[in-house]
Protein backbone atom coordinates (compact mmCIF):
# COMPACT_ATOMS: atom_id res chain seq x y z
CA UNK A 1 0.00 0.00 0.00
CA UNK A 2 2.93 2.32 1.23
CA UNK A 3 5.05 1.96 -2.52
CA UNK A 4 1.50 3.09 -4.41
CA UNK A 5 0.87 6.01 -2.22
CA UNK A 6 4.70 7.48 -2.08
CA UNK A 7 4.27 6.65 -6.02
CA UNK A 8 1.28 8.69 -6.65
CA UNK A 9 2.25 11.53 -4.38
CA UNK A 10 5.40 11.60 -6.78
CA UNK A 11 3.58 11.64 -9.69
CA UNK A 12 1.39 14.28 -8.57
CA UNK A 13 4.20 16.63 -7.53
CA UNK A 14 5.77 16.06 -11.01
CA UNK A 15 2.19 16.94 -12.19
CA UNK A 16 2.11 20.12 -10.27
CA UNK A 17 6.14 21.02 -11.48
CA UNK A 18 5.40 19.98 -14.94
CA UNK A 19 2.06 23.09 -14.99
CA UNK A 20 4.01 25.76 -12.95
CA UNK A 21 7.38 25.42 -14.54
CA UNK A 22 5.83 25.28 -17.90
CA UNK A 23 3.53 28.39 -16.70
CA UNK A 24 0.43 27.38 -16.53
CA UNK A 25 1.18 24.89 -19.29
CA UNK A 26 1.73 28.04 -21.42
CA UNK A 27 4.89 26.46 -22.63
CA UNK A 28 3.45 22.79 -22.80
CA UNK A 29 3.99 21.76 -26.58
CA UNK A 30 1.00 19.41 -26.74
CA UNK A 31 3.31 17.48 -29.88
CA UNK A 32 5.17 15.94 -27.16
CA UNK A 33 2.72 15.47 -24.33
CA UNK A 34 3.08 11.24 -24.69
CA UNK A 35 6.77 11.99 -23.53
CA UNK A 36 5.12 14.23 -20.18
CA UNK A 37 2.60 11.47 -19.87
CA UNK A 38 5.06 8.60 -19.72
CA UNK A 39 7.47 10.69 -17.63
CA UNK A 40 4.83 10.83 -15.17
CA UNK A 41 4.40 7.22 -15.09
CA UNK A 42 8.36 7.00 -14.82
CA UNK A 43 8.21 8.79 -11.28
CA UNK A 44 5.07 6.89 -10.09
CA UNK A 45 7.43 3.88 -10.90
CA UNK A 46 10.37 4.37 -9.56
CA UNK A 47 8.97 5.70 -6.42
CA UNK A 48 6.77 2.72 -6.16
CA UNK A 49 9.44 0.48 -6.81
CA UNK A 50 12.06 2.27 -4.32
CA UNK A 51 9.63 2.14 -1.52
CA UNK A 52 8.93 -1.46 -1.93
CA UNK A 53 12.84 -2.49 -2.25
CA UNK A 54 13.80 -0.31 0.61
CA UNK A 55 11.01 -1.82 2.48
CA UNK A 56 13.20 -5.27 2.79
CA UNK A 57 15.47 -5.24 5.98
CA UNK A 58 18.84 -5.21 4.31
CA UNK A 59 18.04 -2.21 1.79
CA UNK A 60 15.94 -0.36 4.49
CA UNK A 61 18.93 -0.55 7.45
CA UNK A 62 21.13 0.53 4.75
CA UNK A 63 18.85 3.32 3.70
CA UNK A 64 18.89 4.65 7.28
CA UNK A 65 22.38 4.16 7.75
CA UNK A 66 23.45 5.65 4.54
CA UNK A 67 21.43 8.94 4.85
CA UNK A 68 22.59 8.87 7.88
CA UNK A 69 26.12 9.28 7.24
CA UNK A 70 25.71 11.65 3.95
CA UNK A 71 23.63 13.93 6.15
CA UNK A 72 25.77 14.00 9.13
CA UNK A 73 27.00 16.94 10.65
CA UNK A 74 29.88 15.33 12.39
CA UNK A 75 30.76 13.73 8.67
CA UNK A 76 30.55 16.66 6.86
CA UNK A 77 32.91 18.93 9.16
CA UNK A 78 35.66 15.58 9.82
CA UNK A 79 35.63 15.02 6.22
CA UNK A 80 33.77 17.50 4.36
CA UNK A 81 35.13 16.39 0.54
CA UNK A 82 34.07 12.65 1.09
CA UNK A 83 30.50 12.92 0.26
CA UNK A 84 31.05 14.81 -3.06
CA UNK A 85 34.33 13.60 -4.37
CA UNK A 86 32.58 10.16 -3.89
CA UNK A 87 29.45 11.17 -5.98
CA UNK A 88 32.32 12.25 -8.72
CA UNK A 89 34.41 9.15 -8.41
CA UNK A 90 31.61 6.40 -8.21
CA UNK A 91 28.54 7.56 -9.43
CA UNK A 92 29.93 10.11 -12.42
CA UNK A 93 33.23 8.19 -13.44
CA UNK A 94 32.54 5.29 -11.98
CA UNK A 95 36.14 4.27 -11.37
CA UNK A 96 35.20 0.70 -10.09
CA UNK A 97 34.16 -0.42 -13.47
CA UNK A 98 37.78 0.25 -14.77
CA UNK A 99 38.55 -2.68 -12.13
CA UNK A 100 36.46 -5.49 -13.71
CA UNK A 101 37.47 -4.58 -17.39
CA UNK A 102 38.86 -0.61 -19.30
CA UNK A 103 36.32 -1.27 -21.96
CA UNK A 104 33.40 -1.63 -19.98
CA UNK A 105 34.03 0.96 -17.89
CA UNK A 106 34.67 2.89 -21.12
CA UNK A 107 31.45 1.44 -23.05
CA UNK A 108 29.39 2.28 -19.44
CA UNK A 109 30.64 5.83 -19.51
CA UNK A 110 29.35 6.12 -23.05
CA UNK A 111 25.89 5.15 -21.84
CA UNK A 112 25.62 7.26 -18.85
CA UNK A 113 26.84 10.76 -20.40
CA UNK A 114 24.27 9.86 -23.47
CA UNK A 115 21.40 9.13 -21.68
CA UNK A 116 22.29 11.88 -19.01
CA UNK A 117 22.94 15.09 -21.73
CA UNK A 118 19.61 13.08 -23.54
CA UNK A 119 17.71 13.42 -20.49
CA UNK A 120 18.61 16.96 -19.35
CA UNK A 121 17.42 18.18 -22.87
CA UNK A 122 14.43 16.20 -23.20
CA UNK A 123 13.02 16.09 -19.81
CA UNK A 124 12.64 19.70 -19.40
CA UNK A 125 11.47 20.67 -23.24
CA UNK A 126 8.93 18.01 -22.73
CA UNK A 127 7.67 19.66 -19.69
CA UNK A 128 7.65 22.57 -21.20
CA UNK A 129 10.46 24.02 -18.99
CA UNK A 130 12.68 25.00 -21.76
CA UNK A 131 11.85 27.42 -25.09
CA UNK A 132 13.45 29.11 -27.52
CA UNK A 133 12.17 31.96 -28.71
CA UNK A 134 13.49 33.48 -31.95
CA UNK A 135 14.77 37.13 -31.30
CA UNK A 136 13.87 38.90 -34.88
CA UNK A 137 11.76 36.74 -37.47
CA UNK A 138 13.49 32.93 -38.35
CA UNK A 139 17.00 33.81 -36.31
CA UNK A 140 19.47 33.03 -36.20
CA UNK A 141 19.04 34.77 -33.30
CA UNK A 142 17.53 32.77 -30.38
CA UNK A 143 17.07 33.03 -26.69
CA UNK A 144 16.75 29.89 -24.46
CA UNK A 145 14.04 30.14 -21.41
CA UNK A 146 13.83 28.35 -18.65
CA UNK A 147 10.58 28.89 -16.63
CA UNK A 148 9.78 31.48 -19.00
CA UNK A 149 13.46 33.15 -17.79
CA UNK A 150 15.59 34.10 -20.66
CA UNK A 151 18.55 32.86 -19.69
CA UNK A 152 21.25 32.10 -22.61
CA UNK A 153 20.84 34.14 -25.72
CA UNK A 154 22.94 32.10 -29.17
CA UNK A 155 23.10 32.30 -32.50
CA UNK A 156 21.99 29.32 -34.09
CA UNK A 157 24.66 28.99 -36.48
CA UNK A 158 27.43 28.95 -33.61
CA UNK A 159 28.68 26.42 -31.84
CA UNK A 160 26.92 26.62 -28.67
CA UNK A 161 23.94 26.56 -31.12
CA UNK A 162 24.78 23.54 -33.05
CA UNK A 163 25.95 21.57 -29.60
CA UNK A 164 22.23 22.88 -28.01
CA UNK A 165 20.22 21.98 -31.45
CA UNK A 166 22.20 18.79 -32.05
CA UNK A 167 23.29 17.14 -28.35
CA UNK A 168 20.43 14.53 -28.63
CA UNK A 169 22.35 13.40 -31.92
CA UNK A 170 25.73 13.55 -29.76
CA UNK A 171 24.07 11.83 -27.42
CA UNK A 172 22.60 9.28 -29.50
CA UNK A 173 26.39 8.49 -30.93
CA UNK A 174 27.55 8.00 -27.66
CA UNK A 175 24.91 5.60 -26.41
CA UNK A 176 24.97 3.43 -29.79
CA UNK A 177 28.98 2.85 -29.31
CA UNK A 178 28.32 2.18 -25.84
CA UNK A 179 25.27 -0.20 -26.28
CA UNK A 180 26.64 -2.27 -29.16
CA UNK A 181 29.76 -3.11 -27.07
CA UNK A 182 27.76 -4.72 -24.64
CA UNK A 183 25.46 -6.23 -27.21
CA UNK A 184 28.33 -7.87 -28.60
CA UNK A 185 29.57 -8.71 -25.00
CA UNK A 186 26.27 -10.63 -24.12
CA UNK A 187 26.66 -12.68 -27.39
CA UNK A 188 30.54 -13.28 -27.40
CA UNK A 189 31.74 -13.45 -23.69
CA UNK A 190 29.91 -16.22 -21.50
CA UNK A 191 31.20 -14.39 -18.27
CA UNK A 192 28.24 -12.16 -19.86
CA UNK A 193 25.79 -14.69 -21.22
CA UNK A 194 25.72 -16.78 -18.74
CA UNK A 195 22.47 -17.33 -16.84
CA UNK A 196 21.38 -14.08 -18.87
CA UNK A 197 17.73 -13.74 -19.27
CA UNK A 198 16.06 -11.72 -22.70
CA UNK A 199 13.87 -9.14 -20.33
CA UNK A 200 16.25 -8.41 -18.15
CA UNK A 201 19.71 -8.50 -19.77
CA UNK A 202 19.32 -7.31 -23.77
CA UNK A 203 16.17 -5.78 -23.74
CA UNK A 204 17.76 -2.85 -22.23
CA UNK A 205 20.18 -2.90 -24.75
CA UNK A 206 17.83 -2.91 -27.52
CA UNK A 207 15.76 -0.27 -26.41
CA UNK A 208 19.05 1.78 -25.78
CA UNK A 209 19.95 0.88 -29.80
CA UNK A 210 16.41 1.44 -30.92
CA UNK A 211 15.72 4.72 -29.44
CA UNK A 212 19.59 6.67 -30.46
CA UNK A 213 18.65 4.81 -34.25
CA UNK A 214 15.59 6.58 -34.38
CA UNK A 215 15.81 9.34 -33.17
CA UNK A 216 19.36 9.76 -35.20
CA UNK A 217 17.34 8.81 -38.69
CA UNK A 218 14.76 11.85 -37.46
CA UNK A 219 17.51 14.21 -37.67
CA UNK A 220 18.50 12.49 -41.16
CA UNK A 221 15.35 12.67 -41.86
CA UNK A 222 14.94 16.79 -41.71
CA UNK A 223 18.61 16.97 -43.14
CA UNK A 224 19.12 14.87 -45.94
CA UNK A 225 15.48 13.87 -46.94
CA UNK A 226 13.00 16.74 -46.77
CA UNK A 227 11.43 15.47 -43.88
CA UNK A 228 10.68 12.53 -46.07
CA UNK A 229 9.29 9.55 -43.35
CA UNK A 230 9.48 12.23 -40.70
CA UNK A 231 6.27 11.35 -39.23
CA UNK A 232 6.70 7.55 -39.25
CA UNK A 233 10.04 8.10 -37.71
CA UNK A 234 8.40 10.38 -35.10
CA UNK A 235 5.61 7.64 -34.22
CA UNK A 236 8.46 4.85 -33.66
CA UNK A 237 10.72 7.02 -31.53
CA UNK A 238 8.14 8.06 -29.57
CA UNK A 239 6.74 4.19 -29.28
CA UNK A 240 10.25 3.15 -28.29
CA UNK A 241 11.07 5.96 -26.00
CA UNK A 242 7.71 5.64 -23.98
CA UNK A 243 7.53 1.79 -24.02
CA UNK A 244 11.30 2.06 -22.18
CA UNK A 245 10.51 4.45 -19.78
CA UNK A 246 7.28 2.33 -18.27
CA UNK A 247 10.16 -0.43 -18.17
CA UNK A 248 13.07 1.25 -16.61
CA UNK A 249 11.71 1.26 -12.84
CA UNK A 250 11.43 -2.58 -13.32
CA UNK A 251 14.45 -3.83 -14.98
CA UNK A 252 18.23 -3.83 -15.25
CA UNK A 253 17.85 0.17 -15.64
CA UNK A 254 16.48 0.52 -12.22
CA UNK A 255 20.02 0.07 -11.18
CA UNK A 256 20.05 3.68 -11.89
CA UNK A 257 17.70 4.53 -8.86
CA UNK A 258 19.68 1.92 -6.67
CA UNK A 259 23.11 2.18 -7.27
CA UNK A 260 23.62 5.43 -5.20
CA UNK A 261 23.25 3.17 -2.27
CA UNK A 262 26.85 2.40 -2.67
CA UNK A 263 27.81 6.05 -1.81
CA UNK A 264 25.79 5.54 1.50
CA UNK A 265 26.89 1.95 2.22
CA UNK A 266 31.10 3.42 1.96
CA UNK A 267 30.17 6.37 3.98
CA UNK A 268 28.23 4.36 6.65
CA UNK A 269 31.03 1.42 6.61
CA UNK A 270 33.91 3.40 6.35
CA UNK A 271 33.28 7.12 8.02
CA UNK A 272 31.12 5.90 11.09
CA UNK A 273 33.58 4.76 13.66
CA UNK A 274 37.38 3.94 13.23
CA UNK A 275 36.86 0.79 14.63
CA UNK A 276 37.49 -2.89 13.26
CA UNK A 277 35.81 -6.57 14.01
CA UNK A 278 37.88 -9.10 14.63
CA UNK A 279 37.23 -12.92 13.93
CA UNK A 280 36.62 -14.55 17.41
CA UNK A 281 38.28 -17.34 15.94
CA UNK A 282 41.84 -16.27 14.50
CA UNK A 283 41.59 -12.10 15.46
CA UNK A 284 41.67 -11.47 11.42
CA UNK A 285 40.28 -8.23 10.65
CA UNK A 286 36.52 -8.79 9.34
CA UNK A 287 34.89 -5.38 8.65
CA UNK A 288 34.19 -2.17 10.18
CA UNK A 289 32.04 -2.66 14.11
CA UNK A 290 29.29 -0.71 12.83
CA UNK A 291 29.01 -2.59 9.78
CA UNK A 292 29.20 -6.26 11.13
CA UNK A 293 26.52 -5.09 14.06
CA UNK A 294 24.05 -3.32 11.26
CA UNK A 295 24.69 -6.74 9.62
CA UNK A 296 23.67 -9.26 12.49
CA UNK A 297 20.57 -6.59 12.96
CA UNK A 298 19.90 -7.48 9.60
CA UNK A 299 20.18 -11.28 9.70
CA UNK A 300 18.00 -10.96 13.09
CA UNK A 301 15.14 -9.10 11.16
CA UNK A 302 15.25 -12.06 8.65
CA UNK A 303 15.30 -14.77 11.70
CA UNK A 304 18.58 -15.62 10.64
CA UNK A 305 19.35 -16.83 13.94
CA UNK A 306 23.03 -17.68 13.43
CA UNK A 307 23.92 -14.11 13.59
CA UNK A 308 26.39 -14.40 15.86
CA UNK A 309 28.31 -16.49 12.96
CA UNK A 310 28.88 -13.14 11.33
CA UNK A 311 31.68 -12.44 13.76
CA UNK A 312 33.75 -15.45 13.05
CA UNK A 313 35.48 -14.93 9.19
CA UNK A 314 34.49 -16.88 6.52
CA UNK A 315 37.54 -19.36 6.73
CA UNK A 316 37.31 -19.88 10.32
CA UNK A 317 33.45 -21.01 9.61
CA UNK A 318 35.03 -23.64 7.18
CA UNK A 319 37.90 -24.37 8.94
CA UNK A 320 35.26 -24.96 12.24
CA UNK A 321 32.65 -27.11 10.17
CA UNK A 322 35.40 -29.39 8.39
CA UNK A 323 36.96 -29.72 12.01
CA UNK A 324 33.09 -30.85 13.25
CA UNK A 325 32.81 -33.32 10.31
CA UNK A 326 36.32 -34.59 10.74
CA UNK A 327 35.87 -35.13 15.04
CA UNK A 328 32.57 -36.41 14.83
CA UNK A 329 31.10 -37.62 11.62
CA UNK A 330 33.65 -39.57 10.05
CA UNK A 331 37.04 -39.49 12.81
CA UNK A 332 39.67 -38.60 11.91
CA UNK A 333 39.31 -39.18 8.04
CA UNK B 1 19.04 -31.31 -1.72
CA UNK B 2 18.90 -30.46 -5.46
CA UNK B 3 18.00 -33.52 -7.69
CA UNK B 4 21.39 -32.88 -9.32
CA UNK B 5 23.79 -31.87 -7.18
CA UNK B 6 26.82 -32.13 -6.02
CA UNK B 7 27.66 -34.56 -2.86
CA UNK B 8 31.11 -33.47 -1.19
CA UNK B 9 32.81 -36.29 0.36
CA UNK B 10 35.64 -34.59 2.90
CA UNK B 11 37.22 -37.94 3.74
CA UNK B 12 38.16 -38.61 0.06
CA UNK B 13 39.74 -35.19 -0.56
CA UNK B 14 43.65 -35.46 -0.90
CA UNK B 15 43.96 -31.57 -1.16
CA UNK B 16 45.59 -31.64 -4.61
CA UNK B 17 43.83 -28.18 -5.80
CA UNK B 18 42.54 -29.51 -9.44
CA UNK B 19 39.26 -28.34 -8.76
CA UNK B 20 41.10 -25.20 -7.32
CA UNK B 21 42.51 -25.09 -11.20
CA UNK B 22 39.59 -25.88 -13.02
CA UNK B 23 37.77 -23.72 -11.19
CA UNK B 24 39.36 -20.57 -12.38
CA UNK B 25 38.94 -21.99 -15.72
CA UNK B 26 35.23 -21.39 -15.59
CA UNK B 27 34.24 -18.92 -18.32
CA UNK B 28 31.86 -16.52 -15.55
CA UNK B 29 34.73 -15.80 -13.53
CA UNK B 30 38.03 -16.30 -15.58
CA UNK B 31 41.42 -16.19 -13.28
CA UNK B 32 39.40 -16.53 -9.63
CA UNK B 33 38.47 -19.64 -8.32
CA UNK B 34 35.75 -19.86 -6.29
CA UNK B 35 36.07 -23.15 -4.80
CA UNK B 36 37.72 -22.96 -1.13
CA UNK B 37 40.01 -25.56 -0.03
CA UNK B 38 40.86 -25.77 3.56
CA UNK B 39 43.59 -27.96 5.16
CA UNK B 40 41.81 -28.75 8.39
CA UNK B 41 44.46 -30.36 10.89
CA UNK B 42 48.02 -28.49 9.12
CA UNK B 43 51.29 -29.76 11.16
CA UNK B 44 48.98 -32.60 12.44
CA UNK B 45 47.88 -34.52 9.10
CA UNK B 46 46.76 -34.15 4.89
CA UNK B 47 43.18 -33.51 6.45
CA UNK B 48 41.83 -31.01 3.91
CA UNK B 49 38.00 -30.61 2.88
CA UNK B 50 36.81 -28.85 -0.68
CA UNK B 51 33.79 -25.86 0.25
CA UNK B 52 31.44 -25.04 -2.61
CA UNK B 53 28.03 -22.91 -1.87
CA UNK B 54 25.67 -25.13 -0.53
CA UNK B 55 22.92 -23.65 -2.34
CA UNK B 56 20.45 -23.21 0.74
CA UNK B 57 17.25 -24.31 0.61
CA UNK B 58 15.76 -23.61 4.01
CA UNK B 59 16.06 -21.00 5.15
CA UNK B 60 16.64 -20.01 1.21
CA UNK B 61 20.01 -18.44 0.54
CA UNK B 62 20.76 -16.41 3.60
CA UNK B 63 23.06 -14.57 1.37
CA UNK B 64 20.59 -13.28 -1.38
CA UNK B 65 18.45 -12.69 2.06
CA UNK B 66 20.37 -10.60 3.02
CA UNK B 67 22.00 -8.50 -0.22
CA UNK B 68 20.74 -4.66 0.24
CA UNK B 69 20.72 -4.81 -3.48
CA UNK B 70 18.41 -7.69 -4.42
CA UNK B 71 21.44 -9.02 -6.49
CA UNK B 72 21.34 -12.67 -5.66
CA UNK B 73 18.80 -14.35 -7.98
CA UNK B 74 17.87 -17.75 -6.62
CA UNK B 75 16.32 -19.55 -9.92
CA UNK B 76 13.43 -22.08 -9.93
CA UNK B 77 16.31 -25.05 -9.66
CA UNK B 78 17.20 -24.30 -6.70
CA UNK B 79 20.83 -22.44 -8.09
CA UNK B 80 21.58 -19.49 -6.09
CA UNK B 81 23.83 -17.39 -8.52
CA UNK B 82 26.84 -15.25 -8.31
CA UNK B 83 25.79 -11.57 -7.79
CA UNK B 84 24.07 -9.20 -10.78
CA UNK B 85 27.26 -6.70 -11.88
CA UNK B 86 25.01 -4.28 -12.00
CA UNK B 87 22.79 -4.44 -8.82
CA UNK B 88 25.72 -6.08 -6.65
CA UNK B 89 27.14 -2.50 -4.20
CA UNK B 90 29.74 -4.46 -2.99
CA UNK B 91 28.35 -4.49 0.90
CA UNK B 92 29.90 -7.72 1.52
CA UNK B 93 26.80 -8.33 3.87
CA UNK B 94 26.97 -11.97 1.83
CA UNK B 95 30.21 -13.37 2.69
CA UNK B 96 29.77 -12.56 6.40
CA UNK B 97 26.18 -13.62 6.30
CA UNK B 98 26.95 -16.89 4.78
CA UNK B 99 27.47 -19.87 7.05
CA UNK B 100 29.52 -21.61 5.46
CA UNK B 101 32.22 -19.02 4.47
CA UNK B 102 31.35 -19.02 0.58
CA UNK B 103 31.26 -16.07 -1.50
CA UNK B 104 34.24 -13.99 -2.18
CA UNK B 105 34.36 -9.88 -2.86
CA UNK B 106 36.09 -7.68 -4.96
CA UNK B 107 36.20 -4.45 -3.19
CA UNK B 108 37.66 -2.48 -5.99
CA UNK B 109 35.62 -3.49 -8.34
CA UNK B 110 32.46 -3.42 -5.98
CA UNK B 111 31.43 -7.05 -6.89
CA UNK B 112 30.68 -10.31 -5.05
CA UNK B 113 31.49 -14.13 -6.88
CA UNK B 114 30.51 -17.23 -6.02
CA UNK B 115 30.47 -20.36 -6.82
CA UNK B 116 27.50 -20.59 -9.03
CA UNK B 117 27.33 -24.41 -9.28
CA UNK B 118 28.91 -23.69 -13.03
CA UNK B 119 25.64 -22.40 -14.43
CA UNK B 120 27.64 -22.59 -18.05
CA UNK B 121 28.08 -26.06 -18.00
CA UNK B 122 25.32 -27.59 -15.52
CA UNK B 123 22.51 -25.47 -17.27
CA UNK B 124 23.59 -27.52 -20.59
CA UNK B 125 23.89 -30.69 -18.81
CA UNK B 126 27.31 -30.89 -18.08
CA UNK B 127 28.94 -31.55 -14.52
CA UNK B 128 30.94 -28.59 -12.72
CA UNK B 129 34.52 -28.18 -13.29
CA UNK B 130 35.50 -28.67 -9.85
CA UNK B 131 33.45 -32.65 -10.11
CA UNK B 132 34.86 -33.04 -13.58
CA UNK B 133 38.66 -32.70 -12.22
CA UNK B 134 38.18 -34.17 -8.60
CA UNK B 135 40.50 -37.50 -9.04
CA UNK B 136 39.16 -39.28 -5.95
CA UNK B 137 35.27 -38.26 -6.20
CA UNK B 138 35.84 -36.08 -3.46
CA UNK B 139 33.86 -34.25 -5.70
CA UNK B 140 30.74 -35.45 -7.30
CA UNK B 141 27.98 -34.41 -9.15
CA UNK B 142 25.18 -36.24 -10.29
CA UNK B 143 21.62 -38.21 -8.52
CA UNK B 144 21.81 -39.89 -5.88
CA UNK B 145 21.04 -42.86 -7.69
CA UNK B 146 23.66 -42.46 -10.04
CA UNK B 147 26.17 -41.69 -7.00
CA UNK B 148 24.73 -45.15 -5.35
CA UNK B 149 25.78 -46.95 -8.61
CA UNK B 150 29.22 -46.28 -8.74
CA UNK B 151 28.87 -46.03 -4.67
CA UNK B 152 26.78 -48.82 -3.38
CA UNK B 153 24.79 -47.71 0.05
CA UNK B 154 26.54 -44.78 0.13
CA UNK B 155 24.48 -42.10 2.80
CA UNK B 156 24.39 -38.26 2.21
CA UNK B 157 22.61 -35.57 4.40
CA UNK B 158 22.16 -31.82 3.55
CA UNK B 159 20.67 -30.73 6.62
CA UNK B 160 23.25 -28.56 8.99
CA UNK B 161 23.03 -27.63 12.86
CA UNK B 162 24.49 -23.97 13.43
CA UNK B 163 24.19 -23.79 16.90
CA UNK B 164 20.28 -24.76 16.93
CA UNK B 165 19.59 -22.90 13.15
CA UNK B 166 18.73 -25.82 10.91
CA UNK B 167 19.67 -25.04 7.51
CA UNK B 168 18.74 -27.97 4.82
CA UNK B 169 20.91 -27.05 1.81
CA UNK B 170 20.97 -28.31 -1.60
CA UNK B 171 24.61 -29.64 -2.26
CA UNK B 172 25.02 -32.92 0.24
CA UNK B 173 27.87 -34.38 2.14
CA UNK B 174 28.91 -37.91 2.38
CA UNK B 175 28.16 -39.67 6.11
CA UNK B 176 29.14 -42.84 7.26
CA UNK B 177 26.73 -45.59 6.88
CA UNK B 178 24.71 -46.10 10.08
CA UNK B 179 24.84 -42.30 10.88
CA UNK B 180 20.94 -41.66 11.05
CA UNK B 181 20.55 -39.90 7.96
CA UNK B 182 18.00 -37.13 9.17
CA UNK B 183 20.63 -36.37 12.12
CA UNK B 184 22.40 -32.70 10.99
CA UNK B 185 25.86 -32.19 10.18
CA UNK B 186 27.51 -30.41 12.55
CA UNK B 187 27.91 -26.73 11.27
CA UNK B 188 31.42 -25.84 13.33
CA UNK B 189 29.45 -23.22 15.83
CA UNK B 190 29.14 -23.98 19.67
CA UNK B 191 30.21 -26.59 21.26
CA UNK B 192 31.50 -28.48 18.27
CA UNK B 193 33.86 -25.27 17.76
CA UNK B 194 37.73 -25.28 17.75
CA UNK B 195 40.09 -22.47 17.92
CA UNK B 196 42.33 -23.10 14.85
CA UNK B 197 45.61 -23.62 14.51
CA UNK B 198 48.04 -22.39 11.83
CA UNK B 199 47.38 -20.36 9.06
CA UNK B 200 46.01 -21.23 6.10
CA UNK B 201 46.94 -22.17 2.99
CA UNK B 202 50.51 -23.90 2.78
CA UNK B 203 53.31 -22.86 0.95
CA UNK B 204 52.74 -20.46 -2.11
CA UNK B 205 49.91 -21.77 -3.49
CA UNK B 206 47.21 -18.97 -4.29
CA UNK B 207 44.99 -18.05 -1.54
CA UNK B 208 42.02 -19.31 -1.71
CA UNK B 209 40.89 -19.18 1.12
CA UNK B 210 41.01 -15.84 0.98
CA UNK B 211 37.15 -13.89 0.66
CA UNK B 212 38.17 -10.67 0.17
CA UNK B 213 40.29 -9.92 -3.50
CA UNK B 214 41.67 -6.86 -3.60
CA UNK B 215 42.97 -4.53 -0.28
CA UNK B 216 41.01 -5.75 2.52
CA UNK B 217 38.97 -2.76 4.54
C1 LIG C 1 21.85 7.19 -17.21
C2 LIG C 1 22.16 6.32 -16.41
C3 LIG C 1 22.56 4.89 -16.70
C4 LIG C 1 22.24 4.06 -17.74
C5 LIG C 1 21.36 4.34 -18.92
C6 LIG C 1 22.89 2.80 -17.50
C7 LIG C 1 22.80 1.70 -18.33
C8 LIG C 1 23.40 0.48 -18.11
C9 LIG C 1 23.25 -0.69 -18.93
C10 LIG C 1 22.41 -0.78 -20.17
C11 LIG C 1 23.98 -1.68 -18.39
C12 LIG C 1 24.06 -3.12 -18.88
C13 LIG C 1 25.33 -3.48 -19.53
C14 LIG C 1 25.35 -4.94 -19.87
O1 LIG C 1 24.59 -5.37 -20.76
O2 LIG C 1 26.11 -5.69 -19.24
C15 LIG C 1 24.61 -1.15 -17.21
C16 LIG C 1 25.45 -1.84 -16.39
C17 LIG C 1 25.99 -1.34 -15.23
N1 LIG C 1 25.76 -0.08 -14.68
FE1 LIG C 1 24.69 1.39 -15.52
N2 LIG C 1 23.60 2.89 -16.32
C18 LIG C 1 23.41 4.15 -15.81
C19 LIG C 1 23.93 4.65 -14.65
C20 LIG C 1 24.73 3.96 -13.79
C21 LIG C 1 25.32 4.48 -12.58
C22 LIG C 1 25.14 5.89 -12.05
C23 LIG C 1 26.05 3.46 -12.03
C24 LIG C 1 26.85 3.43 -10.76
C25 LIG C 1 27.63 4.21 -10.31
C26 LIG C 1 25.93 2.31 -12.89
C27 LIG C 1 26.52 1.11 -12.68
C28 LIG C 1 26.48 0.01 -13.52
C29 LIG C 1 27.20 -1.22 -13.30
C30 LIG C 1 28.10 -1.53 -12.11
C31 LIG C 1 26.90 -2.07 -14.37
C32 LIG C 1 27.47 -3.47 -14.62
C33 LIG C 1 28.58 -3.31 -15.64
C34 LIG C 1 29.50 -4.50 -15.77
O3 LIG C 1 29.95 -5.05 -14.75
O4 LIG C 1 29.80 -4.88 -16.91
N3 LIG C 1 25.12 2.64 -13.94
N4 LIG C 1 24.24 0.18 -17.06
S1 LIG D 1 26.20 -21.57 1.14
FE1 LIG D 1 26.41 -19.35 1.46
S2 LIG D 1 26.59 -18.51 -0.58
FE2 LIG D 1 25.73 -20.57 -0.82
S3 LIG D 1 23.48 -20.27 -0.78
FE3 LIG D 1 24.12 -20.69 1.32
S4 LIG D 1 24.41 -18.64 2.19
FE4 LIG D 1 24.43 -18.39 -0.02
S1 LIG E 1 28.20 -7.71 -1.74
FE1 LIG E 1 26.78 -7.47 -3.45
S2 LIG E 1 25.70 -9.44 -3.58
FE2 LIG E 1 26.69 -9.36 -1.58
S3 LIG E 1 25.13 -8.55 -0.21
FE3 LIG E 1 26.31 -6.78 -0.90
S4 LIG E 1 25.24 -6.01 -2.69
FE4 LIG E 1 24.45 -8.09 -2.31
Amino acid sequence: MRPVLVGVVTALVLCAAIYLGSRELHNFDSALAPYAIASVFLAFGIAYRYTAWISSPGARRLFKKGWGAALSWRNLRRAPTALPRMIATYLGFQKFLGARSRARWAAHQLIFWGCLLAAAITFPLTWGWFTFTANTGAGPQYTMNIWGLPVVEFNALSLLGWVLFHGLDIAAVLVIAGATYFLIRRMRDREASTGQRFGYDLVPLLALIIISVTGLLLTFSSVALHGGGYEFLAVLHMAAVVLTLLYLPFGKFFHIAQRPAAVGMQLFKYTEHGEIRHCRNCGEPIDTTAYVDNLRATMRDLKLDFDGLAEVCPRCKRLRRGQAYRSTVKPGF
Amino acid sequence: MMGRTIVIDPGRCIGCQACVSACRECDSHRGKSMIHLDYLDQGGSVASSPTVCMHCEDPVAPCAQVCPAEAILVTPDGVVHDADKSRCIGCGNCVNACPMGVPKIDLAAKLQFKCNLCYDRTSYGLAPMCATVCPTGSIFYGTLEELRTERPGVEVASTFDFDGSIISTGVAMVVPRGRPVDEPLPGGAGEHARVTGSPQPAGHLEPSADNVLGDPL
